[in-house]
């Protein structure tokens, strides 16, 4: 299984907070790959690093063999247009209508003539099933539409990759089954390879083909589902089965609760405070 | 104590970080303008959302100003028989001073203040990082555009109250008033200069207008993308243009017009 994207010991950190150190994974080429993980561990940052928009600290990031931190920014530009990305809101253009948000990047990268263009936005529109809101505008859509526009768009240039930030989030459960469904069915209809980034297991697991757990900043469990179900490892079964507490702790790192609540300051605990009142 | 000066450190680190950043923006907004179909229709569309759509405030504004502007003048003026000099302290006053910092002021809070909010909103939206996932630089969609429209607005606007604002002069010293429209005029003509006043009153709105837009969309693209950040950004917006224009303002007056 040939991988389409390889992270190679990456480091990234943000301000003082260190979110990788060292992480290697590969992404398959021509499959759906989940990449899910608690929240706050930077699968979003992920995705930024792997489409470019951030550069690493340390290591590197291979898309189609392709290394994006050597690129010049056109370059980096002209790149990009290979691949899709669903944000996590849509990121729809407020002051397009669905049919002119669709046919944003053929415009911008083609120079296809309008009625073409026209024919390749119904298309994409109707592959999402929203053939029918092609006048509205991006604030009458509710949030399921949303991410349906915002999925058309980004497969309007026929992407080999497209990446999905946390597409499931704040979905009605129709909103989730029609989302869930697309993702797989464009994957295998148009031959993408497809990475989405989620911290929903039940419907990430129902539709990938790889999975990659993230926690501290490396990978805990990489495999099929059914591996990442039966695995061994405390920190892969705490998130499969979304247990509260575990290595993974419920508290986020803070000093001593004693002394938190009796209001002993840091100086204090050092020797160095001059005392109260 | 420790605490401050690592505060104050960290301010400072900030700010010359601001300062490289804002450089670097710059000098990518001079450098992104387009001269093709698309640019220069995205250049078309945002003078109208930042130029004509300013031109209300301008003209009212102006109009305003030069009014008040002619009733002082005669006021003073006509204790010592001077009233005829009115036309000539409206024209000076408009065009050496009044007429491009007020034009800045304004066009400050309202296109520079729009400017950041949309910026801004198309940040927080992601809007500006899906532009950049389509591979279409937002330099050269969006700021460039926004950049080049606010700079080349802001002296027309200038212009045009100056005018307005003479007109206003005339009204009320001329037809309220009954000042004499031959002195008022041909006084107002052999007192201006063309090159010591009309132009560096251009001058003057050309490097507000260079300032106000550069701060205005840079506070938009460098902003933290929150509603907080939105506001933080905007009121920055309007109060360091604001600032920087009073203070460009005294040191030009002094260049040009204080024998520096």
């Amino acid at each position: 299984m040939s991988s389409y994207i390889e992270v190679e010991n990456l480091s990234f950190s943000r301000g003082y907070r260190k979110i990788f150190n060292g992480l290697s994974l590969s992404i398959p080429r021509g499959k759906v790959t989940a990449i899910m993980g608690p929240s706050g561990i930077g699968k979003t940052t992920l995705l930024k690093l792997i489409g470019g928009q951030l550069r690493p600290e340390g290591g590197r990031v291979l898309v189609d063999g392709q290394d994006f931190q050597t690129l010049g920014r056109d370059e980096l530009f002209k790149a990009r247009a290979k691949m899709g990305m669903l944000f996590q809101s849509g990121a729809l253009f407020s002051d397009l209508t669905v049919y002119e948000n669709v046919a944003f990047p053929l415009r911008a990268h083609t120079k296809l003539p309008e009625d073409m263009i026209r024919d390749i936005v119904i298309m994409k529109l109707n592959a999402v099933g929203l053939r029918g809101a092609r006048d509205m505008k991006p604030s009458e859509l509710s949030g399921g539409m949303t991410r349906r526009v915002a999925l058309a768009r980004s497969i309007v240039l026929d992407p080999a990759l497209i990446m999905y930030d946390e597409p499931f989030a704040g979905q009605d459960p129709i909103a989730m089954g029609v989302l869930v469904q697309l993702i797989r069915l464009l994957n295998d209809t148009l031959g993408l390879t497809s990475v989405l980034v989620s911290h929903d297991i039940a419907e990430s697991l129902s539709i990938c083909d790889h999975a990659i757990v993230i926690a501290d900043g490396r990978v805990i469990g990489a495999g099929s589902p059914e591996e990442l179900r039966r695995s061994d490892s405390a920190l892969v079964k705490q998130f499969v089965n979304g247990l509260p507490d575990g290595p993974v702790p419920f508290h986020f790192p803070a000093r001593d609760y004693k002394d938190d609540l009796l209001g002993v300051d840091d100086s204090d605990l050092l020797g160095l405070g001059g005392g109260r009142g | 104590m420790v605490e401050s000066i690592q505060k104050l450190g960290r301010t400072g680190i900030e700010f010359i970080s601001a300062l490289g950043r804002s450089g670097v923006f710059l000098l990518r907004a001079i450098m992104g303008l387009s001269f093709t179909r698309k640019g220069v229709g995205l250049l078309v569309k945002q003078f109208y959302q930042v130029g004509v759509l300013s031109l209300i405030i301008i003209i009212v504004s102006g109009m305003f100003i030069g009014m008040v502007l002619g009733l002082q003048g005669y006021s003073i003026l006509v204790d010592y028989g001077s009233e005829q000099a009115v036309g000539q302290m409206v024209a000076l006053t408009l065009v050496r001073e009044l007429g491009p910092v007020v034009t800045a002021l304004l066009f400050a809070g309202r296109a520079g203040s729009a400017l950041t909010a949309e910026i801004g909103l198309m940040k927080a939206t992601e809007q500006l990082s899906s532009l950049e996932m389509m591979g279409v630089d937002p330099m050269r969609h969006i700021i460039a555009p926004r950049f080049w429209a606010g700079f080349m607005s802001l002296p027309i606007l200038a212009a045009i109250f100056s005018a307005v604002g003479i007109f206003g002069g005339m009204l009320v010293s001329v037809d309220w008033l009954g000042v004499y429209d031959g002195a008022f005029w041909s006084n107002m003509q052999s007192a201006v200069e063309f090159d010591a006043d009309v132009v560096n009153g251009m001058i003057k709105a050309v490097v507000f207008g260079l300032v106000v837009t550069w701060i205005a969309v840079f506070q938009g693209y460098d902003l933290i993308p929150t509603s907080e950040g939105i506001s933080n950004a905007t009121t920055k917006t309007v109060v360091y243009s604001s600032l920087a224009i009073l203070g460009l303002d005294f040191l030009l007056t002094a260049v040009m017009f204080g024998g520096l």
